[in-house]
């Protein structure tokens, strides 16, 4: 400074030196602005962070190319630094040590971070995936008891099947969020039947939606018992928690669909699997009975068969028979009249033996019978009750009436009197 | 053909069955067998129906635990 008449005249460097003076002691800060007018110059890389005013800013190239997400022009950032001033141009600009993005690309750039872990733990693959139930006994329902999710989940589950719900009410956004999802994750685990959870919210903003991407509620939902439904958003939104789930539908109405079968159809398939029972049994019945038949058949046929050889044989047989008969036949029809006469001379013989003893016979025979005794003036006495003789006095009584036969007639009597 | 345990869960019921059905249908298994098939799926029918009607539409709340720990409940966007 120097005074020339009655002013103070100041050089530049006082000034800046004065302005840097004043400007030492700002500790670094962090800084919320848009990233613009990116260049790299030597080993700096040069951009202005902007809102509705703006400062130029650098940072190290070896730095900025280690970001986990490198900005772009526009991108939302929030960068960490301190303010420099270049007195020499008493230039004004932020020397950035650290810069992440902020805003939906710091949420993104989470997502994506988050993503690449459950990556690298297999979380993520479609082998992992189970198969749901077709009727869950109960269903795990893990929603706000207020949002419109769990009425559109419940209508839509109901006109399928009367289902047995268990509904879990948890905020499904906020910070309290990815916290009491994962409770009612494991206290849905825990109670017995729940075969199948759903996890629902509406669509909504990013930022609405980082429940679903928050990693502790991913791997819950990877590590659950039961197999999760995701039901998170619209068409468009796609979480993490879709993406472990073992089945992401792109609204809640759709979940209704994959967790249960519709009742009706249910119904009709059970009717037609009892209509192939009786069907595959008659079938089997005919089928049966057509093998029998043609076993039968078979029989038949077989036993034919071997009747026709036995009648070709016999036939052969007779064939040959006959002549060999007729040639007997000759042959002995030549000896019969030889025989002959020895035959009826023997007989002869015989029979005139017969006669002579039968002669004697008779005569044997007139000498014993009863007939021949009663001509010689003996009398049979018999009871006319029976017609027998009465051999005996020991049958008789007084009064007795008895029949007397003679050589030459019958004659009536009664008992006088028995004497022993 | 499996055996004969009676099948704890609706879907296993379900496959049984269908597998039954289409064993019986397809023909080629003597009568014994088919009478033994149609008793096994008769049995597996009358599994299904019996889960059939037992859902009741019922609707129950998890309730209890501390719901401090749910933290507070945000503005659900619906």
């Amino acid at each position: 400074m120097k005074t020339v008449g009655a002013r103070q005249v100041w050089a530049v460097e006082e000034i800046t030196a004065a302005l840097g003076r004043r400007l030492e002691g700002i500790p670094s800060v962090w800084v919320e602005a848009e990233v613009q007018n990116l260049r790299q110059r030597g080993g700096q890389v040069y951009f202005t962070l902007r809102d509705s005013h703006q400062i130029e800013a650098s940072m190290r190239t070896v730095l900025f190319e280690r970001l986990a997400v490198r900005p772009e022009d526009g991108s939302l950032v929030q960068a960490y630094g301190r303010v420099e001033f270049w007195a020499d141009r008493a230039q004004i600009s932020m020397r950035i040590e650290r810069m992440e993005l902020a805003g939906e690309g710091l949420l993104l750039a989470q997502i994506e971070a988050t993503k690449g872990r459950l990556a690298r733990d297999g979380l993520l693959g479609d082998t992992r995936k189970r198969t749901l139930p077709l009727l869950p006994r109960r269903i795990g329902l893990i929603t706000s008891a207020v949002g419109a999710a769990r009425n559109d989940v419940l209508n839509n589950l109901w006109a399928r099947f009367p289902a047995d719900v268990v509904l879990a009410d948890v905020p499904v956004q906020g910070e309290g969020a990815p916290r009491a999802i994962v409770r009612a994750l494991a206290r849905l685990n825990a109670l017995p039947e729940v075969d199948v959870i759903i996890v629902a919210r509406g669509g909504g903003a990013l930022e609405d939606l980082m429940a679903f991407n928050d990693e502790q509620v991913c791997r819950a939902v990877a590590g659950s018992r039961a197999p999760v439904v995701s039901a998170v958003g619209h068409e468009r939104d796609v979480t993490l928690c879709d993406l472990v789930a073992d089945r992401r539908v792109s609204t809640p109405t759709g979940a209704a669909e994959v967790v249960i079968v519709d009742r009706g159809s249910l119904e009709a398939q059970l009717i037609a699997a009892q209509r192939g029972l009786v069907r595959g049994l008659a079938r089997a019945r005919e089928s049966s009975a057509r093998r029998v038949d043609q076993r039968t058949q078979a029989v038949i046929a077989a036993l034919r068969a071997v009747e026709a050889r036995s009648e070709s044989r016999v036939s052969a047989a007779q064939s040959r028979l006959a002549p060999a008969l007729r040639r007997r036949a000759d042959a002995a029809a030549l000896r019969v009249p030889v025989a002959g006469d020895r035959v009826e001379r023997a007989v002869r013989a015989r029979a005139a033996t017969l006669e002579r003893q039968l002669v004697g016979s008779a005569a044997l025979l007139a000498a014993l019978s009863p007939a021949r005794t009663v001509a010689r003036g003996y009398a049979i006495v018999r009871a006319p009750a029976d017609d027998r003789p009465v051999v005996s006095a020991a049958g008789l009584h007084k009064g007795d009436v008895v029949e007397l036969e003679m050589r030459d007639g019958r004659v009536d009597a009664t008992v006088e009197g028995v004497r022993r | 053909m499996t055996d004969d345990t009676r099948p704890v869960s609706f879907e296993q019921a379900l496959a049984r069955l269908d597998e039954v059905v289409a064993r019986l249908e397809g023909g080629e298994v003597g009568l014994e067998e088919a009478v033994a098939l149609f008793e096994q799926g008769q049995g597996y029918l009358a599994t299904c129906r019996e889960r059939l009607a037992r859902a009741q539409q019922r609707i129950e709340e998890l309730t209890g635990g501390s719901d401090a720990e749910f933290g507070t409940v945000a503005d659900d966007p619906f």
